[in-house]
């Protein structure tokens, strides 16, 4: 069995007088330890099976089983304690606190985890020692961006989801953030999910998934994943 | 304005109704209060105008020492301007029934100004029937159809004979009235009983046995459609004032005139009279003097007369004697020579033949019997000699005695006459005494005093202003209060709304709408919330706020349904008022966003840049919070327009909380403070006037001796002034008989140091802490204390005691005979009791009444007490709607809070949601700032609760009361527990609010 299985998930949602379909019968696997990108052009549903697989949305049919625990059929408690625990989330607008530094945006994360990585460890390795006492205002967009991959790696998650972490910067930027995660996954032996509309990112992962109209409907392994500063887009 | 942005318009106010709803609310809050509260005096001196207008009530009225007559009538009738006049008899009487002696007014019933009011029953038809107000009959225990006895002194009538002032001093209680005369408790003082005058009564003018007035009412002609408030009125009514001051001058001559002259022609007849009397006197005792000497002559020439007569009487009687003696020898000769011859002729005899002797013999026996008929006839003129002789003496001695009787009677006579003429000079003397004072009371007839006065010196219609002016006070602060909460509410909640919409209102930009039309679907938005919410806010105001206390002032004032209006004046003031804040709140945020490019208002909004606070420079501290408490004081530094909102916001709540508990403590404590802390004693005893020293000792031993009492004392109580610009406080002055005794009935004590208790001597004397304060008396001042007899003396304060309810003037008794010159003569004795149940109370009170007839009235404090916690019920509204209005605005404020503060910060949120935080925490997270706002602004609130219940205290207190300015611990404890109840409601709102919070929110990009 897959570390993460999506199985027949259906996600429907009613707007108004229109049933819309965000996610229809979708299925798919990511192994433990795996770099998947999920990608696919706007309104697929990727987003929505994100959301899913991050435990801030429920499916509407079908099961959907991270590490052996359905996460389906969590109750709303449970599956806060999964995102708590298990979760690690990078916003494509970064969605750092404001108000505290980014040492103290790290903390915001780890203060609520049962074995959480010394924050001031994780902003080293994530090479902004120098920065940490900085608010979210004084820091450039691959600064925070770094500060929010810092925040969710900190909680020592399960998985480390990533909706469109370069959707906000520019093309050099996004691409340091990409290597960050990929050397995250690699050294830190961690699941991460990346969303993205861009192809060219496909070549850096070990699983491809396509969307299309609410569906995977294609599903590649790369046996040899390509070293983010190998691609160019 | 185009169709579409109407529909939006419409759209925003049901997608975000919460808001709205709000806002709505805090103006409604805002606009209400401030209209509700404005209104209220103005309708109270609606009330009070409506009120005399349908008693007809007088607009002057004028007053004169010296009664008023029917010629000054006529006179004040034909000033122009004056509608009516209608004269009036008013004095000051005891009425006595079974249970005690209460002093009356006693006013004549007049028909066309002042007209009673029926309560109950009717009004008098002949002088035999009365009406009396209706808390006579509560105070008394009589009722309708009892008669009661008018004790009234006599009057002088016009001859100056003391005559009865009433035809009918048994009158029978018809009805009962309210009178426009006295709208408030207090019918003033008098020189009757205990000083004060305790209820009003009317009865027939006809009852009255003068033709003098005491007082005429005047209407001023077009003054009813007049409010007496209005400066119109006051000119209207100050102009005719002005006209009688013109006639008062020659009003005051004739009077004086007419006194002089009745007075004067009085002396002058006496004078006459007393001539008269004079020479008749005189006359009578010449006559006399004459009637005796007249006398003397005769008796003189009667003692000459008998004297002659005794003469001549002898001389007769001595001729009568000598001619008898003289017969009597005569008739003794005879007889002897008859003896003779008979012997002779006898011896002849037998010589004779018997012819010759029988001739013989019949001669002798002839000659015999002549002698014998001489002898008798001799015998007989000698007895009446001797019965003449007799009779002489008789007479004379009878005509002695008239004599000396004559002599006698003139003796008798003329010690008469001296008497007589002693009693006749005693008689002028006098008369002459009595001629000599009339003519110094002549001199001594002043002319009369003419007291113009208005309503404005009516006791009740000025206090009644006098309380509409406080509520004014109170109108002028409190809602603004409310104003400065909803402009800070509507000026972040607008702004908030804007600043959500920046990106629409790119895009509306960047459309080519313009900048009116973008602003427009704000300005709608706020316009309408603004104006719902002042309609409902003056519809609510302007009839429950007015309704709510000026129910509370009916309560101690007889006064009209009353007049609640609606104030276009105050309802645009208001509208006006709430649109600066909202509109202009929204106006304010408009421009700053319009003023931005459409593309910039499109990109996401730079986020407000974190920043430290100074605390953090302090490592010590910083170090030992946690972290949400880190976050926490942040936050609170960051947002500091919603800090300084709900701060304040939370503070006025508190603090209308604590003032509204602080106001009940303040007013509640006064009553339970002065009869159990200041007053120890239960009974106050009014003596009758003018008892012997005998007989007040009497009644106190009788009082003391009674088993349920402990004590009592002695003390004179009177009703002064103290003289100084414009005070009309009433004031009682206590002398108490012994200064020792008088510390276990009344404590003299500093309010604030408790245990610094005075100690009455003869350096002054102690008045009460609110008389000072009103009259501005420091200890060490010297005050000037008129007494009713308009005796002035001067002394020293030397002390300052606490005190609740009236004005008392404390003095020693040996100051009181030093500055009065004479000594203290008690006429009110106070008692201590046992604790009594009220039937106990009632049995004693009618025992010590029924065993001693110099008691006028037995007063327990416990009526008091009574009588006063009902007005503090009453008082307790006050409270409520204080509480009610803190509580929504607690509520609003901090809903409004939460709600600004959830839409602001909804991506942080659902980030944190996102990072696993459960509902608690995350609550936890917004929920620490608001707690530590809400402690702040609690804080805040009770010290300013503290200075609002100081201020409101300040303003809506009574001349004759003190409240207690204490604030009850357990009052500060409600403000805190009330808001936090109120921030606990609130909080398990925003507690839901957050938990509806979606995290796909946090997938957003920033707008």
């Amino acid at each position: 069995m897959a570390y993460i299985e999506f199985k027949n998930v259906v996600k429907a949602y009613q707007m108004g007088e229109v049933l819309i379909q965000a996610l229809d019968n979708t299925n798919f696997e990511i192994e433990k330890g795996e770099l998947a990108v999920i990608v696919g052009p706007s309104g697929a549903g990727k987003t929505t099976a994100l959301n899913i697989l991050g435990g801030m949305d429920t499916t509407t049919r079908g099961r959907v089983i991270i590490d052996d625990k359905e996460i389906s059929s969590l109750k709303e408690k449970e599956l806060i304690k999964y995102r708590r625990e298990d979760i690690g989330f990078v916003f494509q607008f970064y969605n750092l606190v404001q108000n505290l530094t980014a040492l103290e945006n790290v903390e915001l994360a780890t203060q609520i985890c049962k074995k959480p990585l010394e924050p001031k460890t994780i902003l080293k390795k994530v090479g902004l020692e120098e920065r940490m006492n900085n608010f979210p205002s004084q820091l450039s967009g691959g600064e925070q961006q770094r500060v929010a991959i810092a925040r969710a790696i900190a909680k020592n998650p399960k998985l480390l989801l990533c909706d469109e972490p370069t959707g906000a910067l520019d093309y050099k930027t996004g691409k340091q953030i990409l290597q960050l995660l990929q050397d995250t996954c690699r050294k830190e032996r961690m699941t991460v999910v990346i969303i993205t509309h861009n192809q060219a990112l496909t070549p850096m992962a070990d699983r491809v998934i396509h969307f299309k109209n609410g569906t995977a409907y294609n599903i590649q392994k790369n046996e040899h994943p390509i070293p983010i500063e190998n691609i160019e887009w | 304005m185009k169709k579409a942005l109407v529909k939006d318009t419409v759209k925003e106010i049901t997608n975000t109704f919460k808001r709205f709803l709000s806002l709505i609310l805090i103006v409604l809050l805002g606009v209400g209060f401030f209209a509700g509260i404005r209104v209220t005096s103005p309708d109270m001196r609606n009330t009070l105008d409506k009120t005399f207008d349908e008693y007809e009530a007088m607009d002057i009225q004028v007053l004169s020492t010296l009664g008023i007559t029917k010629k000054d009538i006529e006179e004040l009738q034909k000033i122009e301007g004056v509608e009516k006049v209608e004269a009036s008899y008013s004095t000051d009487v005891l009425v006595s029934s079974e249970e005690k002696e209460v002093v009356v007014k006693l006013m004549a019933l007049t028909t066309e100004i002042n007209k009673p009011k029926v309560i109950e029953g009717r009004l008098p038809e002949n002088n035999k029937e009365c009406v009396v107000e209706p808390r006579f009959l509560n105070g008394t225990e009589h009722k309708i159809g009892d008669t009661i006895t008018i004790e009234i002194e006599d009057i002088q009538n016009e001859e100056g004979k003391d005559q009865p002032l009433l035809k009918e001093k048994d009158v029978t209680i018809v009805g009962t009235v309210h009178s426009p005369l006295y709208i408030s408790s207090d019918r003033g003082t008098t020189k009757l009983g205990s000083g004060k005058i305790n209820y009003y009564m009317y009865t027939t003018l006809e009852n009255f046995n003068t033709n003098i007035r005491t007082v005429a009412y005047l209407k001023v002609r077009g003054t009813r459609e007049l409010k007496s408030y209005q400066k119109k009125y006051e000119k209207k009514v100050e102009e005719v004032k002005t006209r009688i001051e013109d006639i008062t001058e020659a009003r005051r001559q004739a009077r004086y005139d007419e006194l002089y002259k009745s007075a004067n022609d009085k002396i002058q007849d006496a004078q006459k009279e007393l001539k008269e009397q004079k020479s008749k006197a005189e006359k009578e005792i010449q006559d006399a003097k004459q009637q005796i000497k007249n006398a003397k002559v005769q008796v003189s020439t009667g003692k000459t007369e008998l004297e002659n007569k005794k003469t001549i009487t002898k001389e007769q009687l001595t001729q009568a004697k000598k001619e008898l003696d003289k017969a009597e020898i005569e008739l003794t000769e005879k007889e002897k020579l008859f003896k003779v011859e008979k012997q002779k002729i006898e011896a002849t005899l037998e010589f004779m033949t018997p012819e010759q002797k029988e001739q013989v013999e019949q001669e002798l026996l002839q000659q015999e019997q002549l002698l014998k008929q001489a002898r008798t006839t001799l015998n007989e003129k000698k007895r009446q000699y001797e019965t003449d002789q007799k009779m002489a003496d008789q007479e004379f001695a009878k005509a002695q005695q008239e004599l000396n009787d004559a002599e006698n009677k003139i003796k008798t006579n003329e010690t008469k006459l001296q008497t007589q003429q002693k009693n006749i000079d005693k008689k002028i003397e006098k008369a002459q005494e009595e001629i000599e004072d009339a003519k110094m009371k002549l001199a001594d007839i002043k002319k009369p005093d003419w007291y113009i006065l208005d309503r404005n010196q009516n006791i009740g219609y000025a206090s009644y202003l006098q309380d509409a002016d406080r509520i004014d006070n109170i109108a002028s602060v409190f809602p603004v209060v409310f104003f400065v909460v909803a402009a800070l509410i509507s000026l972040t909640s607008m702004t908030r709304m804007v600043e959500e919409q920046r990106a629409q209102i790119g895009t509306l930009k960047g459309l080519g709408y313009s900048k009116r039309q973008i602003a427009s679907k704000y300005l709608i938005y706020a316009s309408l919330a603004t104006i719902i919410g002042s309609i409902l806010g003056v519809s609510i105001g302007f009839y429950l706020i007015p309704a709510i206390i000026c129910d509370m002032y009916s309560m101690m004032y007889t006064v009209s349904e009353t007049v609640l209006e609606f104030d276009i004046g105050l309802t645009v003031a208001g509208l006006l008022a709430a649109s600066i804040c909202t509109v202009g709140a929204t106006v304010y945020s408009c421009i700053r966003v319009l003023a931005i490019t459409p593309a910039t208002l499109m990109r996401p909004k730079a986020p407000k840049p974190g920043k430290r606070v100074l605390l953090e420079k302090i490592p010590f501290i910083w170090k030992h919070l946690n972290f949400t408490q880190k976050v926490t004081l942040r936050n609170l530094f960051r947002y500091k327009k919603r800090f300084l909102m709900t701060i304040i916001g939370i503070a006025g709540c508190t603090s209308l909380i604590v003032a509204g508990f602080g106001l009940r403590d303040a007013i509640s404590s006064m009553i339970p403070m002065q009869y159990n802390d200041i007053f120890h004693y239960n009974i106050e005893v009014t003596l009758k006037d003018s008892l012997k020293q005998k007989e007040i000792q009497s009644a106190h031993d009788e009082i003391v001796n009674k088993q349920d009492i402990h004590e009592a004392i002695k003390m004179n109580k009177q009703s002064v002034e103290v003289v100084k610009n414009n005070n009309n406080q009433s004031i009682q002055l206590i002398v108490p008989e012994s200064v020792e005794q008088l510390q276990n009935f009344i404590q003299l004590r500093n309010r604030n140091r408790k245990d610094e208790v005075y100690t009455l001597d003869e350096q002054g004397v102690i008045i009460t802490e609110k008389l000072a304060k009103i009259l501005d008396i420091k200890v060490g001042d010297q005050i000037t204390i008129k007494n009713i007899d308009k005796i002035e003396i001067q002394t020293a304060v030397v002390g300052i005691t606490e005190n609740y309810l009236s004005h008392y003037i404390y003095m020693a008794p040996q100051l009181y005979s030093k500055l009065y010159e004479q000594t203290m003569r008690p006429n009110t004795i106070l008692a201590i009791t046992e604790k009594l149940t009220e039937e106990q109370e009632d049995v004693l009170g009618k025992e010590i009444l029924k065993n001693n007839k110099n008691i006028s009235s037995v007063v327990f404090t416990s009526m008091t007490t009574t009588i006063f916690s009902e007005v503090m019920d009453n008082m307790a509204l006050v409270v409520w709607v204080l509480i009610i209005a803190a509580g929504l605005l607690a509520l609003v404020v901090l809903y409004n809070l939460s709600n600004t503060n959830i839409s602001e910060r909804i991506r942080e949120l659902a980030t944190i949601k996102v990072l696993g935080f459960y509902h608690p925490e995350v609550y936890e997270y917004v929920g620490k700032e608001t707690l530590l706002l809400t402690i702040i602004g609690i804080l805040g609130g009770l010290l300013g609760g503290k200075f609002l219940t100081t201020f409101i205290i300040k303003t809506c207190e009574l001349d004759a009361f003190m409240f207690n300015p204490q604030i009850k611990l357990a009052s500060y404890v409600y403000g805190i527990v009330i808001t936090m109840l109120f921030a606990a409601i609130v909080s398990v709102i925003t507690y839901f609010a957050l938990k509806k919070i979606d995290m796909i929110e946090s997938l957003k990009s920033v707008e």
